[in-house]
């Protein structure tokens, strides 16, 4: 793994900005959030431009698709990237329009409210070794109220024989990239909310000096700046490596830890103002509450990371 | 699982007695939202509740006979307050504590002639008027000025108000905000402020919602050309930071009342059965984790209380207590979330509302770095200038 960005990444990635400038952003997320909307436009506008199909492209692959769910992230890009740039590409199956489901619900549960499950056509179910991938009829999804940016529904159960039973093993596929997708949709919002709070902590005056000047701050931010690498590169190194068990659970564990702090932290030192919502603070840091829920969160991350080290017996 | 922490340790007999009194009267009053206002409807209730508790007496509980009060101990507003949250029923109000408190210590006798029987019986409600944009933890950068009118058809005796407040708690349903504000030159810090009692529908003050997390909801107050009285100022001019640091040490007891932890743990864990979560030992003993520190908060809790009973400086264990406290009762709120599990992020269950409500307890009444700041400074002496 090349730890310098190639200059076809730093194209690819610049032109995905241009795009995100005008398709997501702050005022653009605000309004689909508000009416708890899929942005269909930008949806198409990625497949034009070829962004959904990084992940097998030959000048590309899995770890620039993962690099663009973190910017799509970052940008509050009302859509499903983990699917759509990682999850159907590494199941080699063909891309879907709209938005498309993920749930890995345990043996015999049904799966809990999933992110845009009142407007998906498509879910892609996890269960202990293969992947079932069925249609959903939005019309019987059952939406529930979501105060965490994405809007939330329970989809109705997937009646055994639906859909297509894909191979042996493909549930792991599914668990390695959702977990490397929402670990890097995680990074991009967690690098907006740090730097938003960094800018704060020189900006504000208190006591007649920058906010950052107080060395009580400056080491927690030092700190969220250790987690957020640690994060980072453990989150590119799983995605290059194609997502093993070990790697993408050791990287979702490390980001949810690190989600955790700077979650606390980031509120913390912005103050009263951060807590309002007319500061845009909340828009990532309300989201990241949403994705530490997936997947069976921090305890099921440090379990899959266990018993892929040690087996089963270990977890 | 059974909660079987307990706070009923140390109390006497007729303090306990009272608590049973207490709870009585809060079956009247379940259902009543008044410590998280999650509908800003609850506001009236809270109202009619604060009416109902002065005519009983027990927003004076403490306050001495001569004033109307019932001269008891703070032990008893502790027990009240503590049942009332865990009840969520509502917070200790403004007005019969903090500002009540500070009148009989810095008011004239006509101020306490004026105040003191309404705010006794719970018919005038306070906000306090401290934070500005420019001025959180550093509350000697207050700004809103009241200047002195030397002539014109009002002057003298009587001051114009400029300046806005933020971050106003209740200011949308108080009669009166309880403002600090700048009367020495713009440089003075905490040597040029003073407390004036401003009605707040007098001409010029402006109130407007700023909307949180939790779907509360906060205000911005706006001063533009308001004329005060100077006999509604408390204290001496340019004296009002001691009024108001002398204003908090009083309060101290009931500004967070344990009880709200031991509740939301109690609703953590139901949540915990009610998914099926609560048979994992990770989940378990992170629950067991959790209320080892609720009871290490109400160890705290009895501790600043018995500091305030005995006269003692209480700013340390207050500040022992806010910080132990407010970051568990985030913890407890974080936990459903970090179990992993979406059914904690649908809007407003018990345990998903906790989150968005918890992250703002370590701001309000002082922040987690100004009271660790204090401890460091007042327990040990630590401090920059050596
Ligand atoms: C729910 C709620 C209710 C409130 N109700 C009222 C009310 O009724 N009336 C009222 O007047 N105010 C109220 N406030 C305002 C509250 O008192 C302030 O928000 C608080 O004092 C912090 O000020 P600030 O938000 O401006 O943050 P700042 O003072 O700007 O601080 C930002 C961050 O920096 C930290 N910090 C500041 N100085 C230092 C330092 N020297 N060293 C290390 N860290 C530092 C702070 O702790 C904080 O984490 C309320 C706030 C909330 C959240």
């Amino acid at each position: 793994m090349d730890f310098e960005r190639s200059d076809t990444q730093r194209a690819l990635l610049d032109a995905l900005d241009t795009l995100l400038g005008r398709y997501a952003g702050t005022g653009r997320s605000r309004e689909p959030a508000a009416r708890g909307a899929y942005d269909h436009a930008l949806e198409s506008e990625l497949r034009t431009a070829g962004f959904l199909d990084l992940f097998g492209d030959d000048g590309a692959g899995p770890l620039e698709a993962t690099l663009a769910v973190e910017r799509i992230s970052a940008a509050l890009g009302a859509v499903t990237p983990v699917p759509h740039l990682l999850v159907l590409p590494a199941l080699g199956l063909p891309a879907h329009t709209g938005p498309v489901a993920l749930a890995a619900p345990p043996a015999g549960e049904e799966p809990g409210p999933v992110r845009y499950g009142a407007e998906a056509g498509l879910i892609l179910l996890a269960g202990a070794d293969r992947c079932v991938a069925a249609p959903l009829d939005p019309g019987q999804a059952e939406p529930v109220p979501s105060a965490y940016g994405f809007p939330l529904a329970r989809v109705a159960p997937v009646a055994s024989g639906q859909g297509a039973e894909l191979p042996p093993g493909t549930a792991a596929t599914v668990r390695g990239w959702w977990r490397v997708g929402a670990s890097a949709e995680a990074l991009g919002m967690m690098r907006q909310a740090f730097d938003l709070t960094v800018r704060y902590a020189k900006d504000r005056t208190v006591f007649g000096r920058a906010l950052g000047s107080f060395q009580a701050l400056q080491h927690r931010l030092a700190e969220l700046s250790v987690l957020l690498e640690g994060a980072r590169w453990l989150v590119y190194e799983a995605a290059f490596l194609g997502a093993p068990a070990e790697a993408s659970a050791v990287a979702a564990a490390h980001t949810t830890a690190a989600l955790r702090r700077l979650t606390r932290e980031t509120h913390q030192i912005m103050g009263a103002v951060g807590l309002t919502r007319e500061h845009d603070l909340h828009l990532w840091t309300l989201r990241l509450q949403a994705l530490r829920a997936e997947l069976g969160g921090m305890r099921a991350h440090r379990r899959a990371a266990s018993a892929a080290r040690w087996g089963a017996a270990a977890a | 699982m059974a909660d079987t922490v307990g706070t009923d340790v140390g109390f006497t007999a007729e303090e306990e007695a009272f608590r049973g009194e207490v709870l009585s009267f809060l079956t009247g009053y379940q259902g009543l939202d008044g410590y998280f206002h999650r509908r800003e409807s609850s506001a009236e209730g809270v109202r009619k509740l604060y009416r109902a508790l002065g005519e009983r007496g027990w927003l004076s509980l403490s306050w001495p006979r001569e004033f109307g009060g019932m001269g008891r101990s703070p032990a008893y507003e502790f027990i009240l307050w503590d049942e009332m949250a865990y009840a969520r029923v509502a917070r200790p109000p403004m007005g019969p504590g903090l500002v009540a408190k500070a009148l009989m210590a810095h008011g004239t006798p006509e101020q306490c002639a004026r105040f003191l029987p309404d705010l006794r019986l719970g018919r005038t409600n306070f906000c306090l008027g401290y934070s500005e944009p420019d001025a959180g933890s550093d509350l000697a950068a207050v700004r809103t000025r009241a200047t002195p009118l030397a002539d014109g058809p009002d002057g003298p005796g009587w001051y114009e108000v400029d300046g806005a407040k933020c971050w106003t708690s209740n200011a949308h349903w108080a009669d009166h905000i309880w403002l600090l504000c700048r009367t020495g030159a713009a440089d003075s810090r905490s040597r040029g402020l003073s407390v004036l009692i401003v009605p707040l529908d007098r001409p010029g003050v402006t109130v407007s919602p700023i909307p949180t997390h939790d779907g509360g909801r906060l205000n911005e107050v706006r001063f533009e050309g308001v004329r005060v009285p100077a006999a509604d100022r408390v204290g001496a001019e340019n004296d009002g930071w001691r009024v108001v640091a002398s204003a908090l040490a009083v309060e101290r007891h009931v500004q967070f009342p344990p009880k709200r932890l031991r509740r939301d743990l109690r609703d953590l864990v139901a949540w915990t059965g009610r998914t099926g979560l609560d048979g994992d030992p990770v989940v378990r003993r992170r629950l067991s984790g959790l209320a080892v520190r609720v009871a290490e908060v109400e160890a705290l809790a009895l501790a600043l209380l018995g500091e305030i009973i005995s006269g003692r400086p209480s700013a340390v264990p207050a500040a022992h207590h806010k910080l132990a406290g407010t970051l568990l009762t985030q913890d407890i709120a974080r936990a459903a979330m970090e179990f992993g599990n979406s059914e904690a992020l649908i809007k407003d269950s018990d345990v998903e509302f906790m989150w968005r409500q918890a992250i703002l307890e370590t701001i309000g009444g002082g922040t987690s770095e100004v009271m660790r700041g204090l401890v460091a400074r007042q327990a040990f002496g630590l401090d920059s200038r050596g």
